[in-house]
């Protein structure tokens, strides 16, 4: 199964799209077979719909992939699928608005909150699936695990209303991103490589200082997102410094003279942080 | 025609990608291995296909870099995915086939019948095809699945293989494409999942009504775009390893300052040597979800060998290995790959790791919750209120260090000493970067 092939090439599928001609391939049955196989499929369908979906690729062959590919360092998975995705994405595509209960961190419920959805987040570090949505009364957006939610039913909401916490949480997102300068430490150049897959699921861009040998990663993020960050330059250790950025600074500080506490060596004490 | 590689392409997107916009032209053409000249003929058939894929409206002026910088909460659209749309086609044989394709989506037909409808339509100057002609696009579509034959009689009749577009609801429809999107980008392998999606995505855009713009409903945090561009030689290994066959392939090594090399064109390039040419007998291919790159674990008379699927490129089939010796050499891997956290097929250690409870006012044990989800098959054997202990056996303590310090301040390794030990040396290091803040 060669992934480059003619049936796949932008000229022919331009042409295709222009007069509603789809093609499916052999290729991408024998993926959907095979995926179909997983046990959290009965939670993407209707049984009707899956019996049909297996009755169409009856002659397709299964991708073998299974035995011969290993996955390693994988976070254990609690749910590929879901069973409220399908009624809550139905509510996000129909715009509609909601009334939900869930139970936060601490235990507490919070009980049918007006809400809108937008999005549903799946964290592939986590390996768990959150709804995002505005919390009416609170004028907040909110980010809640799929798992918490006790219940929730659909609330009518105007296309107005609907249409103006999407534009505000386009604004929200752009000016609340904030921008942190990481220096690869140059005795590290030749781990580029790795260093750069260890950011590459950030949203950044790359300096590189050709005289000194030297690269800045500058990478754009949310406040809430500092603390995945902070692991990941935990994770790199000494390949990485961080140079602009003061809150990640002190952070990093702060976990250094820590940990080296725990190890039984005094270092200098940071003063506190005010996050 | 020479089989198209595209290793170039490959090369040139992933440090496109993961050095995003850190290089001029001369220095990018320079760590490729290629001159300024085919760095350029490369970003401009890389921009038209980019271009020519992008469903953003913009998409003439569509700068190569900007196709795929990242922007979380922008798309979801694999970004790299228009690499596999590269696949040259002579502009005779894309109208034809697509001809044959578009005649086939409404009715059956037979070859000659399909023959006459091309002589009509095809515009005047391109080359008219014969009978031999269409039968082979005939048969190459059939082998790909996108058509079938109608009827067990000649002459054959052949319609469209798409049922799974046609004969869904628009509900269903939406199911499938949900479900699609999720596996394509929680599972791995992922490309065609990527394809399939993609033509879901314009069937549905087609047949629902304008006002009702369809929404992709899903966003998925921290992901590897460039894992699928190794998913190129996926298959090509996959197959290797299926028919018990050693594979050959010039080899960059990651720290190699040069990343591809032109075949041929430059002598320059032979004598500086970058790539070495190598020969494996491939067992198992490794996903590293920690970074999203691919291994290939192979064996061979110095013993076990590992490839980052990203140094390899001009792979080609060699040999073939006996079963016994498959079965022997894969037994004896899995059995050394039992304890590695990533691919450390050495000794295995006894990793012992206090992991310290977050300060009581946090009700949500979120340290325990992330070794349980990311620890392995190492266990939790002692507990207290205000810490646990966690001990694994893996094979050296090199791959497992970094996920230890990610923990900061919440880990303190206990054993080995030597780990122990490090990990001060290291802490000491970092301490030493922040201390003058």
């Amino acid at each position: 199964m060669n992934p480059f092939e003619k049936i796949f090439n932008y000229q022919l599928l331009t042409r295709l799209e222009d007069t509603g001609t789809f093609v499916v391939t052999a290729h991408e049955r024998s993926w959907l077979k095979t995926m179909l196989e997983h046990p959290e499929a009965n939670e993407a369908f209707t049984a009707n719909t899956l019996l049909k979906l297996k009755q169409m690729l009856s002659t397709d062959i299964f991708m073998d992939t299974s035995e011969y590919l290993i996955e390693k360092a994988r976070s254990q998975e609690k749910h590929v699928y879901h069973p409220l995705l399908r009624p809550l994405r139905r509510l996000i595509s129909d715009r509609k608005g909601m009334k939900i209960s869930f139970i936060v961190k601490d235990g507490r419920k919070n009980v049918e909150q007006r809400g809108f959805p937008y999005k549903l987040e799946y964290s592939m570090v986590k390996r768990e699936w959150y709804l995002l949505w505005f919390h009416m009364r609170h004028r907040a957006f909110m980010s809640t695990k799929i798992d918490q939610i006790t219940s929730f039913s659909e609330q009518p909401i105007s296309p107005e209303t609907a249409e103006q916490i999407l534009e505000k949480l386009s604004l929200i997102q752009h000016a609340r991103k904030t921008e942190v300068y990481i220096e690869v430490v140059r005795d590290y150049n030749q781990e580029l490589s790795r260093i750069m897959y260890a950011f590459s699921c950030f949203e950044k861009a790359v300096d590189y200082d050709e005289e000194q040998d030297k690269y800045h990663v500058r990478i754009r993020l949310l406040r809430d997102e500092y603390e995945f960050l902070l692991s990941k330059i935990r994770f790199l250790g000494k390949r990485v410094r961080v140079i602009k950025g003061d809150y990640l600074k002190k952070r990093m500080l702060e976990a250094s003279t820590k940990t080296l506490a725990r190890y039984g060596i005094e270092a200098m004490q940071p003063e506190p942080i005010e996050s | 025609m020479a089989k198209e590689s595209f290793d170039k392409e490959i090369q040139f997107l992933r440090m496109l990608m993961l050095t995003s916009g850190a290089y001029n032209r001369q220095q990018f053409a320079e760590r490729l291995g290629i001159s300024v000249h085919t760095f350029d003929k490369t970003t401009r058939r890389l921009k038209d296909i980019a271009a020519a894929t992008s469903s953003q409206s913009n998409a003439e002026a569509l700068d190569l870099l900007d196709a795929v910088r990242h922007t979380y909460y922008e798309t979801t659209d694999p970004i790299l995915l228009f690499l596999f749309r590269a696949k040259s086609l002579k502009e005779s044989e894309s109208t034809r086939i697509s001809i044959i394709l578009e005649v086939l989506h409404e009715q059956t037909m037979t070859a000659v019948e399909l023959m006459d409808v091309c002589s009509s339509v095809m515009p005047a100057e391109l080359s008219m095809p014969d009978e031999k002609t269409i039968r082979s696009d005939l048969k190459y579509l059939e082998a790909v699945g996108a058509i079938r034959k109608e009827s067990t009689t000649r002459p054959y009749r052949y319609r469209l293989h798409n049922d799974l577009l046609r004969e869904l609801s628009e509900d269903e429809l939406t199911d499938l494409f949900d479900f699609v999107n999720v596996m394509a980008n929680t599972q791995v392998p992922s490309v065609q999942g990527y394809l399939l999606q993609d033509g879901l995505k314009k069937q549905l855009k087609h047949i629902l009504p304008e006002d009702n713009s369809f929404v992709d409903s899903f966003l998925y945090k921290y992901h590897y775009h460039s894992r699928i561009l190794d998913e190129v030689h996926l298959f090509t290994l996959l197959r290797a390893i299926r028919d018990r066959r050693r594979v050959q392939f010039l080899y960059f090594t990651p720290k190699a300052e040069k990343s591809y090399t032109a075949q041929q064109t430059n002598p320059l390039f032979e004598r500086q040597g970058a790539g070495k040419q190598l020969k494996t007998f491939p067992l198992k291919i490794v996903y590293d979800h920690q970074y999203g790159r691919w291994y290939l674990l192979g064996m061979d008379r110095e013993g076990i060998r590992k490839f980052r699927m990203e140094g390899m490129t001009h792979i080609e089939e060699a040999e073939a290995v006996s079963e016994e010796v498959y079965e022997r050499k894969t037994v004896e891997l899995m059995e050394k790959l039992k304890t590695s956290w990533l691919i450390d097929t050495g000794k295995p250690i006894k990793v012992r790791a206090r992991f310290y409870n977050p300060s009581s006012g946090e009700q949500h044990n979120f340290i325990k919750h992330r070794v349980l989800l990311q620890g392995q098959w190492g266990e939790i054997v002692e507990e207290d209120e205000e810490s646990f202990i966690y001990v694994i056996s893996v094979n050296g303590i090199y791959e497992i260090k970094p996920w230890l310090r990610s923990f900061g301040s919440s880990c303190e390794v206990l054993e080995p000493r030597q780990l122990r030990h490090e990990m001060i040396e290291e802490w000491k290091e970092l301490h030493a970067y922040y201390e003058s803040i």
